[in-house]
């Protein structure tokens, strides 16, 4: 049997990311290129949690824990050392991916609801510090951010625009290689099974490692990229509403598909824009979505139009060579 | 001297609510293999609605109790039918339903958003909150009340789960369902019976803990995080290891709290359960659960 994405092309990553580069010019004001930088950045923390949960099958909800480091690095490394923004931002990615590591390696012993609760008192435990440890913070009031520089003056919206596109381009292709190559086959056959990934010599416990390293990596990213749109870093990075929206958008996007964090994205963005006028609803509609879709929609909108163009391999989307090994066995 | 039995004391209370917590999930988990994610969101409206019948309605506590009860088990039958049971009956994976308790979660927070608003409340308190001298210890009646409901509940559930056929039905369930409905068991309803008793336990416990921590809508999510800890320190299988295991991390807090500073309390509990899950993956107590798909 083929496996999942074998004739998929890297082209319709292109379109996308070619209509990022027009999108400065068919929106209109200033509101709508933010709006526009906050799709791009969920996306990019969504794709990491898109490979380490739709692919590989292995919760964390302590994302935003990564994000909120990530973020605050970026700052500290800036104001505190005086770094450039490109060094400050190559530190703040590596210091997540050391604290990821030091993290994954007792933590990816636990599985499944083990691993979501653990990763969860670890995000809480970072927005604990990051709320009391004033000195370092600045506390609930958090920091500011130098603004990016270009040739001595302050880049402008739409250059921030394209510095964003920029990276989440890069993260996106490397989401999509990963999905696309031996390395993505052989994560889905660990989220299917992992002793029959085991037993086709998948090295189980370095992928795990690995993919949970990456993601905090992309985090990270996700984090920078933030601190140089909103120009201040605070703990309500870290806060519980962060993974509620990764979360959203994970599931309605489609947990485990190549577009999904970007549809989910542009959708939990976009959505709260319009439902202004229900105010105090919007935790109450955040919720039930997910309900509704983990019960109607389980692929997510990505997954419905990944079904309609490529239908005979995502007919089975279960399936893989682990599972296909493990019906042989039994 | 004194610092410290008012330390111990102060923890155990506080260890006593998440061992409710830890042990109302464990009875989930040991019918359903499913965390449910809302559990700490049944001990916010236990005390939220605490104070709407007694504060906003002006009821006595006679009637009020029962009506938080009511509310929790109504919300508890509303996440079995509404999410568990469509998702069980959908095959979705144990994580997949966690995630469903998680969007139901979020739906209660929304709701009590709309309800009572962001801001933290005054819960009023079942006893007396004034000091009582017991021998060597300063206490207040309803400390006492929270340590002895604990104790209660756990007597309780060891009567049901060990001395009733009902009780032998929900561990057979536990052990594995399909076996257990081909004996005839109707592991569905014992599902609902968990929920509902854990909903219970948990509404009792927020009713409770609502004077001494206040009432927050979002007070749901440290308590779960808290209760799981508890559970997974003392291993989730057995409601009375999470039990122990919720004691544990409140007197840990508390002493921590009371000599070092609090600030480094929870990092400091956190990379204990690390070092625990790290020798011991499956809970101190506990069995084999958390390496089992």
């Amino acid at each position: 049997m083929p496996l999942a994405t074998k004739r998929a092309s890297v082209w319709p990553v292109v379109a996308v990311l070619a209509l990022g580069v027009a999108l400065p010019f068919l929106l209109s004001g200033g509101f709508q290129l933010r709006i526009a930088m906050l799709i791009w950045i969920f996306a990019i923390l969504s794709m990491g949690f898109n490979l380490l949960y739709g692919y590989t099958g292995q919760i964390s909800m302590g994302q935003q824990g990564f994000y909120a480091v990530g973020a605050y690095a970026f700052a500290l490394l800036q104001i505190k050392l005086g770094l450039s923004p490109v060094l400050a931002f190559a530190g703040a990615v590596a210091i997540c991916a050391v604290l990821g590591l030091i993290v994954a390696y007792p933590l990816l012993r636990l599985r499944t609801h083990y691993l979501a609760m653990a990763t969860l008192g670890f995000g809480l435990i970072l927005n604990g510090v990051a709320n009391r440890w004033i000195d370092f913070t600045g506390g609930t009031a958090g920091l500011t951010v130098p603004p990016l520089t270009w040739g001595g003056e302050a880049l402008g919206r739409t250059g921030i625009y394209y510095v964003v596109l920029a990276i989440a381009g890069v993260v996106f292709l490397l989401h999509d290689f990963i999905a696309r190559s031996h390395v993505g086959r052989a994560l889905q056959a660990i989220r299917d099974d992992e002793t029959a990934a085991a037993a086709l010599g998948v090295p189980v416990r370095r992928y795990k490692l690995r993919i949970f390293v990456l993601a905090a990596a992309i985090a990270a990213v996700a984090g920078c990229c933030f601190s140089v749109v909103s120009l201040r870093v605070d703990p309500s990075l870290g806060e519980f509403h962060i993974l509620v929206s990764m979360l959203t958008i994970a599931v309605v996007g489609g947990l485990g598909t190549r577009f999904g964090p970007l549809i989910g994205a542009a959708i939990v963005t976009i959505l709260p824009q319009l439902l202004l006028q229900f105010g105090a609803a919007e935790t109450l509609i955040y919720g039930a979505f997910i309900v509704l879709f983990l019960l109607f929609i389980p692929h997510g909108l990505a997954g419905l139009v990944e079904n309609v163009r490529w239908t005979r391999k995502s007919a089975a989307p279960a399936r893989t060579a682990a599972t296909n090994v493990l019906e042989v066995k039994g | 001297m004194e610092k410290l039995s008012y330390l111990i004391l102060s923890g155990v209370t506080n260890g006593s609510v998440y061992g409710l917590i830890g042990l109302s999930l464990s009875i989930i988990y040991g019918s359903s293999r499913v965390i449910n994610f809302a559990q700490g969101d049944f001990v916010m409206l236990g005390a939220l609605s605490a104070i709407m019948f007694v504060t906003t309605f002006n009821l006595p506590w006679f009637i009020a109790i029962p009506g938080v009860i009511g509310v929790v088990m109504l919300t508890a039958l509303a996440l079995n039918y509404g999410v568990y049971r469509p998702m069980v009956r959908r095959k979705a994976p144990p994580l997949t339903i966690m995630m469903g308790t998680l969007g139901a979660s979020i739906m209660i927070y929304g709701i009590g958003l709309l309800v009572w608003g962001p801001d933290q409340k005054f819960v009023p308190a079942l006893l007396s909150l004034k000091p009582l001298i017991v021998g060597p210890l300063i206490t207040n009646p309803q400390q006492l009340a929270i340590i002895a409901t604990f104790a209660a509940f756990l007597v309780l559930t060891w009567y049901i789960l060990y001395r009733t056929r009902f009780g032998l039905s929900i561990r057979a369930t536990g052990v594995d369902p399909k076996v257990a409905l081909l004996m005839g068991i109707r592991s569905e309803r014992i599902v609902l019976f968990s929920f509902l008793f854990s909903a219970t336990v948990s509404g009792i416990a927020g009713v409770l803990v609502g004077p001494l921590l206040g009432g927050q809508i979002g007070m749901g999510l440290m308590l779960i995080v808290k209760g799981f800890l508890a559970a997974i320190l003392g291993g989730l299988g057995s409601p009375f290891a999470a039990a122990a295991g919720g004691i544990a991390i409140g007197m840990m807090e508390a002493l921590m709290a009371g000599y070092g500073t609090s600030l480094y309390a929870e990092p400091a509990i956190f990379m204990l359960i690390l070092l625990v899950l790290f020798v011991r993956p499956y809970g101190l107590l506990g069995d084999y659960e958390a390496e089992r798909r």
